[in-house]
């Protein structure tokens, strides 16, 4: 798909026969790139009737996720296009949402680093490792593959339907 | 996005940010929040509440600005509009255990010259 299409209308039944809807974006790597994707997500959650607060969780989860490819990724990150997809899923019990970034850098599995400690003083806070522990307490469940040289990135989020 | 500030007589210092604490935003103004924060007043208030969007690139300046205000001996207190995210965003990486947050200016304030 060409750099920055937007595709809204995939419809993929599950083996559950649940319906899943797709949507998708690419960007490049920069800060303007990061409110699009931000744009992008909000939108399309809206459109999928997601729960607002939940895309807040999600929206913070994918500026992180983005954050992280551009400072850890290496030139192949930042060269090469990164892929986001958006699936959203309505059970009759539950509704799930997930956003999987897809980035061509340096394999990183970002469940591979420990869980720290919050800083009890501000004299203890490090600059780092804020992004990860958000996009944990965030996302209900999270999940990695490297897979055709790219890194595949998932996070996630569920809702009871009204 | 934009900062801005008030003096409030020699001890006080009000900081206003306005927009998205994201990528882009947060590059526009941490130099200027840590500028600000680094003048000789007592207290340092963070007016958060016209911000709508706090990624941990913005928590980082947030924390670069309190360290500064510490380590000259004084407080820099938060203030934050209790619907938006930006709670959730210092809740979840424990910032305001560190950086103490109000819901009003005036608690804030006081806070900040206590």
């Amino acid at each position: 798909m060409p750099k920055g299409q937007h595709s809204p209308d995939r419809q993929v039944a599950t083996k559950h026969n649940a319906l899943s809807q797709f949507d998708e974006l690419t960007i490049g790597a920069s800060g303007a790139e990061v409110r699009r994707a931000s744009e992008w997500l909000e939108a399309a959650c809206r459109q999928r009737n997601v729960p607002p607060a939940l895309v807040e969780q999600l929206a913070l989860c994918l500026n992180e996720a983005l954050a992280n490819v551009f400072t850890h990724g290496g030139g192949l990150a930042l060269a090469m296009p990164i892929r986001l997809l958006l699936e959203v899923r309505l059970d009759p019990d539950c509704g799930k949402a997930s956003v999987t970034v897809s980035d061509a850098g340096t394999a990183f599995n970002p469940l591979s680093i420990p869980q720290r400690e919050p800083p009890r003083s501000l004299d203890e806070a490090s600059p780092g490792g804020l992004g990860l522990v958000m996009i944990r307490r965030c996302a209900d469940w999270l999940d990695y593959r490297h897979q055709d040289g790219r890194n595949h990135f998932t996070f996630g989020a569920c809702w009871k339907p009204r | 996005m934009s900062i801005s500030h008030e003096d409030f007589g020699e001890s006080l210092r009000r900081i206003v940010i306005s927009g998205r604490l994201d990528v882009p935003g947060t590059d526009r103004v941490a130099s200027k929040l840590v500028e600000l924060a680094a003048a000789p007043k007592k207290g340092v208030v963070v007016d958060l509440t016209s911000v709508k969007f706090l990624a941990s690139i913005g928590i980082r300046a947030l924390i670069a600005g309190a360290k500064v205000v510490q380590q000259r001996g004084g407080k820099m207190v938060l203030v934050v509009d209790d619907s938006s995210t930006v709670i959730m965003s210092l809740e979840a990486t424990g910032v305001n255990e560190l950086i103490p947050v109000f819901r009003n200016a005036a608690d804030a304030e006081r806070a900040a010259l206590a």
